[in-house]
């Protein structure tokens, strides 16, 4: 119950491919995230899964069941809204009981169902109120208690949290998570926040101008991005592109060169590769001061000092258009044009080839993980 | 300590010369648009001698409501005549409600195929003076053989206050988010469940409003249809009863004022129990701003 298959999907809005062919298999009780830049058809994907919208073309399948034209109802899902939606002229009482009234449910049933409802979303207290009267945060989880007093095997988001403030969305998130356990509900849920993508995700989906660009758990993606895409979208600040050429390839993985250094970076080779222009990618929090197996001098022109980190920002020659970002500690002095020596690892490094592509990085994830606990 | 108890936001609060300023340009408003019915109610008190005194004095002397008695007995059928604008404005209004609610929701909510024509049509046809077509309603009320009934007076009254109703709807519709309409589809309910249930509710100011507007215009048309396709005394509406005060030699000047304030009365009372409930900010907190 709650398992999801997207069979090469496609929207189309007149002559404009939104959607262009997603595929896509959730498992039950699984909390998916979609992210992806504005514009790149999450809030359409989600609303073809919910039923507002038609499909184009492919397939969507809700535990073995073609449902592409069914409607929402009859989908056994419930979608919590951008904006919250909620019936501005009924009490939060009738607004989370309003799929029972149209079910026909009777008045026990309702009432036990909305008060079960109200206990888990801290609504007690504000049954008799109108939306009009609620705070930003009270509205959204009226709008959430009215998806799930239907008990429905999906749930869909769509921005939920993107309204509150920072610290109201911290906590939002966290009673999400626990609402995920506590239902074992299947979740998808679109955000543009990092933070909720990384911290709420058991996968995440990354969209691209209407395709998957990569789909795996949050770190995964952190440490093992399929493509400069989501290696530029996951993390913050961005991961850092740096032209590089290739000089060889050995067992120990393919040698570049790095600021006239030769750096070896532990990539599985391809063929063919040699003297080919690649990209370089190192995340700002993977560059350090001092010497590395490859270092390079930089003279910042912005600093950031958060107290717990500092960022760098430098414009390196030839690269005007972007900057080179360096994040440090916060412990570590950097000056405004002072120049310092900064340096990387290579098994820190990624590589993509000329399309962006990634090559597979060697490293253990488990043994990531566990370094990191 | 003294505690400011003023409940007022601060947008609102103003100094002194704001207050006089603002004041001042309600007073100049008000006279221009009261002076005549002050005039009026003053000209109702008078005794009829002094309203051909000379020079004219405005302010009564020995005023008295003596004309708003005798009035039913100068004309005798006044009272019908009342009854008959209301009836007739209340049955045009009631009709243009029924057509024109659901009309103005297909209109605010469902694209189709000519919409924008239709809604131009509207607009072009609520342009017409109601004059230019009085010759043709003339020829289609005698072929229908609604001449000299209250249809007559109704139903033409009803096609000319619908477009103007329409629009007037439809934009208050349109204001209401279709993140509405999706999330109670999304719970399964049906059009016509969410039609009465979420947006009917949501939209009863502007519908209160478009019942208003139409009343006033039904009672105020009504008498041109009245003259053109009816010869009925007993179908006549309040504004061809006043007529009734013309007399052969002269105008009873005190008893035609109060009669029509009498006449109006009704229509006053029912807009003010209509705009009672009139609830602004009704559709606060249905989405984020
Ligand atoms: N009804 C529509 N008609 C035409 N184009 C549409 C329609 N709805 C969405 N689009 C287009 O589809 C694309 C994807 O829109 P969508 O709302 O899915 O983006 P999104 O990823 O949710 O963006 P955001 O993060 O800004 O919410 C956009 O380019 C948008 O202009
Ligand atoms: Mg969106």
């Amino acid at each position: 119950m709650g398992q999801l298959s997207l069979k090469n999907v496609v929207k189309t809005f007149g002559m404009i491919e939104v959607v262009k062919g997603v595929n896509l298999d959730v498992s039950e009780g699984e909390f998916i995230v979609f992210v992806g830049p504005s514009g790149c058809g999450k809030s359409t994907l989600l609303r073809m899964i919910a039923g507002l919208e038609h499909t184009s073309a492919g397939d969507i399948v809700i535990d073995g069941k073609r449902v592409n034209d069914l409607a929402p109802v009859k989908r056994g899902i419930a979608m919590v809204f951008q904006s919250y939606a909620l019936y501005p002229h009924m009490t939060v009482f009738e607004n989370i009981a309003f799929p029972l009234r149209v079910e026909g449910a009777s008045n026990d049933v309702i009432r036990q169902k909305v008060e079960k409802a109200a206990a888990i979303l801290h609504l007690d207290q504000r049954l008799q109120q109108r939306p009009g009267q609620l705070s930003g945060g009270q509205r959204q989880r009226v709008a959430i208690g009215r998806a799930i007093v239907r008990e429905p095997e999906i749930f869909l988001f769509d921005e939920p949290l993107s309204n509150l403030d920072a610290s109201l969305r911290a906590d939002m998130r966290i009673e999400l998570t626990r609402l995920h356990k506590q239902l074992g509900a299947t979740m998808i849920y679109v955000t543009h926040d990092q933070v909720e993508a990384m911290t709420m995700a058991d996968r995440i989906v990354v969209l691209n101008a209407g395709h998957i660009a990569q789909v795996g758990a949050p770190l995964e993606l952190y440490h093992k991005p399929d493509n400069t895409f989501v290696a530029g979208f996951i993390g913050n600040p961005r991961m850092n592109l740096l032209p590089v050429k290739c000089t060889g390839t050995s067992a120990a993985g393919v040698t570049v060169d790095f600021n006239g250094q030769s750096l070896t970076l532990p990539v599985t080779p391809r063929a063919g590769i040699e003297g080919a222009s690649l990209l370089l990618g190192i995340r700002p929090e993977h560059i350090r001061l001092g010497a590395g197996d490859a270092s390079m001098e930089i003279a910042p022109s912005v600093v950031e000092r958060l107290g717990q980190q500092t960022i760098a920002y430098v414009t390196l020659p030839g690269q005007e258009t972007d900057f080179f970002c360096v994040v440090l500690p916060g412990s570590q002095s950097v000056t405004v044009d002072a120049p310092v020596t900064v340096g990387l690892m290579a098994a820190d490094c990624h590589l993509f080839d000329g399309d962006g592509k990634a090559f597979e990085r060697r490293i253990d994830l488990k043994l990531l993980a566990a370094t990191a606990a | 300590m003294a505690r400011d108890n003023d409940t007022r936001t601060m947008i609102d609060r103003y100094t002194w010369w704001e207050t006089v300023l603002i004041y001042l340009g309600i007073f100049v408003f008000l006279f221009f648009l009261l002076s005549p019915f002050i005039e009026g109610f003053l000209v109702s008190l008078k005794p009829l001698a002094q309203l051909f005194s000379s020079p004219y004095r405005f302010w009564p002397e020995n005023g008295s409501f003596a004309a708003y008695v005798s009035m039913w007995e100068s004309v005798p059928g006044f009272a019908r005549y009342i009854f008959n604008s209301f009836l007739i404005s209340t049955v045009a209004t009631t009709l243009v409600l029924l057509l024109v609610v659901p009309a103005a929701y297909a209109f605010a909510r469902f694209d189709f195929r000519g919409m924008g024509l239709v809604l131009a049509a509207f607009l072009a046809v609520s342009m017409f003076s109601g004059a230019v077509l009085l010759i043709p309603l003339f020829r289609l009320m005698r072929t229908l053989g609604l001449l000299n009934t209250y249809f007559a007076m109704i139903v033409p009254g009803v096609a000319f206050l619908i477009p103007s109703a329409i629009w007037l709807l439809r934009t208050y519709m349109m204001r209401i988010p279709t993140e509405l309409n999706e999330a109670a589809y999304m719970d399964g309910a049906s059009q016509f469940y969410t039609f009465r249930r979420v947006i009917l509710p949501i939209a009863m100011p502007g519908i209160i409003v478009v019942a208003i507007v139409t009343f006033i215009g039904a009672y105020s048309q009504q008498f041109i249809f009245a003259l053109t396709f009816n010869s009925k005394t007993e179908y006549m509406p309040l504004p061809v009863g006043l007529f009734a005060y013309f007399g052969k030699q002269e105008v009873i000047w005190n008893e035609l004022m109060a009669a029509s304030f009498v006449g109006i009365a009704p229509a006053l009372i029912i807009i003010f129990f209509l705009q009672r409930h009139l609830v602004g900010g009704l559709t606060a907190g249905a989405i984020k701003q």
